[in-house]
């Protein structure tokens, strides 16, 4: 590209400094959180922008021995990780069935799915958490599990469908051939293949059941540990006055997010703007 | 899958099946039940779930709560649609042109896109406090201590600040969708235009704009939809408060149904919720037809 030779103009300086301005304040609030995690609560209140002095931890280990923190960080692993593994088993297998056997039917289920990108949680959530209680599924974590998997299949099935279509079939039908059943077809052949579709798939929705807080908040059992979110929003209620405890609290919910988001960006950046071309 | 027509649709339904039974059992019948709850008394409790016709849908049309509920998530979807799509298109022009490491800066502005809505709302419910809060505290070391405000407190801001929290954590997920299709413009298209001698206004106005309506459309749904749908930040940040100056219909929803037993009333501004989000949908679709067309 002859761009990279170009003389630096005084415009690209102004918009490179305009650029880094606007991205610190992007990034301050969340800066303030993760220094706020190390200070004092006191120190919290008389200078909320200074650095910390030095690594300090108690708020930690107040957040750990007030609470059962741990308890609600072993829940969010377990139904991220737990929908996770269901939602890429479940998912693809049911986009690969629509868009291989193109049909009156299947194209009416595909659009029964794409429905219920519409109906929002709050609507149905009520008669949901009565027809819980009557599968059982109410007060364990088994509930919000199904919950989650069975909110992903919309917006999941869109992302598989459109990734399926850009897959010759003649990879298939050789397999076919050579006495690979449909499913053995499916998972040993094509599935490999829809590698960057599911690693979109497991980053976005991994990110919003990690997040997500009213619906882990209703289903689960009160007087125990819910999950991280759950556990925030109880603390901001609880303890007004320690906000160094809240805040290290959000560092937990935050770090895994920041984490995976470094190291699977390009994932973030093709699931959204696919989900977009065809949303 | 094989050409055999019974055994096919045999496979297809087996592939299928899991999802379509999970998705019909804790989507599609809670929906659909809802609709009955919308039109009874059921308290969210008891079995006894009495019907009453649509005393529900009736008190929605005359209760003042349901209209100032109506009224604040319209204020609060309109400012997150405009500001959100205003400022991503801003942040994914600027990423486009920035010299230096565009790729930090596309990250950084994605970075509040991760945090939840329940630590967001924590995080700036201390920057807005009043003793200790950043903007106060900014606002003093500027000698504008009496610009100082209670600013969730504040009726007159409070809908306005949530509403800030929301674009700083959207505005983001919008950029990377508008940056798309911004890289998709061909460097030489506008090559061209530059030695045809179009300003860059004029370019802007010609070639981006219209190459990107696409997206526009689309964040603009989006934008609308989540807007309609804020929930978390509202719990962690004012409760509704002060009084009922930031309760949208899905906080109404929620405290109608949990803190005062009415689920079948809640329910009921569900059923609204979900008629406004279809009719924005299907005005979407019809834009999105419309563009299409015409490119």
């Amino acid at each position: 590209m002859e761009r990279g030779k170009k003389k630096v103009k005084p415009k690209d300086i102004i918009l490179f400094a305009v650029t880094v301005a606007l991205a610190f304040l992007f990034i301050y609030p969340v800066f303030f959180a993760l220094f706020s995690a190390f200070k004092s609560n006191g120190d919290i209140l008389k200078a909320p922008a200074a650095l910390p002095g030095s690594l300090y931890l108690q708020n930690f280990k107040d957040l750990f021995e007030q609470s059962d923190f741990l308890g609600a960080i072993r829940n969010s692993v377990i139904l991220t990780v737990v929908s996770e593994i269901l939602i890429i088993f479940i998912v693809p297998m049911a986009a690969y069935g629509i868009e291989r056997r193109k049909g009156r039917m299947t194209s009416l289920i595909y659009t029964y799915f794409l429905a219920g990108m519409m109906i929002p949680f709050h609507l149905y959530m009520f008669p949901l958490f009565k027809e819980m209680k009557l599968f059982h599924l109410f007060g364990n974590m088994a509930g919000p599990i199904v919950i989650a998997v069975s909110g992903a299949v919309p917006f999941g099935c869109l992302l598989y469908c459109s990734f399926l279509k850009g897959i010759p079939l003649e990879i298939e039908e050789a397999a076919m051939i050579d006495g690979c059943t449909p499913f053995q077809t499916f998972w040993k052949v094509t599935f490999p293949l829809l590698g960057p579709c599911t690693g979109s798939m497991v980053i976005l929705n991994g990110l919003s059941i990690w997040n997500d807080y009213l619906m882990p908040y209703l289903v689960l059992p009160s007087g125990k540990p819910k999950t991280i979110t759950v556990e925030i929003a109880s603390f901001v209620g609880q303890y007004t006055a320690r906000w160094d405890i809240v805040f290290a609290g959000t560092v937990i919910s935050i770090v895994p997010a920041l984490v995976i988001f470094c190291a699977f960006q390009k994932y973030f950046v093709k699931g959204i703007t696919a989900g977009a071309a065809k949303g | 899958m094989t050409k055999k027509k019974g055994k096919i649709d045999k496979t297809a339904m087996l592939f299928i099946g899991p999802a379509f039974i999970l998705f019909t059992v804790f989507v599609v019948v809670p929906t659909i039940s809802s609709f009955y709850y919308s039109l009874t008394s059921w308290d969210g409790v008891s079995p006894k779930v009495t019907f009453i016709g649509l005393a529900n849908y009736k008190e929605i049309f005359t209760s003042a709560r349901f209209g100032n509920a109506l009224k604040n998530t319209f204020i609060l979807t309109v400012f997150i649609s405009i500001f959100e799509n205003a400022f991503a298109l801003g942040l994914a022009l600027m990423v486009d042109h920035v010299r230096w490491g565009k790729n930090v800066f596309r990250s950084a502005f994605y970075i509040p896109v991760l945090i939840s809505g329940i630590v967001s709302g924590f995080i700036w419910k201390i920057m807005y406090n009043y003793n200790f809060g950043t903007f106060n505290s900014l606002l003093q070391g500027a000698g504008l201590g009496e610009y100082k405000q209670d600013w969730l407190g504040n009726t007159a801001l409070t809908l306005l600040m949530i509403g800030i929290v929301m674009v700083w954590k959207g505005a983001g997920y919008y950029m990377i969708i508008y940056l798309a299709s911004l890289q998709s413009v061909s460097p030489e298209l506008i090559e061209a235009a530059e030695i045809d001698g179009a300003s860059a206004w004029q370019r802007f106005k010609s070639i981006t704009i219209p190459l990107i309506s696409g997206a526009f459309t689309i964040n603009l749904t989006l934008s609308l939809i989540k807007g309609l749908k804020v929930f978390d930040e509202i719990n962690v940040m004012t409760d509704g408060g002060p009084g009922f100056t930031s309760e949208t219909l899905v906080y109404l929803l929620y405290k109608v149904g949990f803190n005062e037993g009415r689920q079948g009333f809640g329910t009921a501004v569900g059923v609204m919720l979900l008629f406004i989000i279809i009719i924005l949908n299907a005005v979407q679709q019809k834009f999105l037809k419309s563009r299409e067309v015409q490119m």
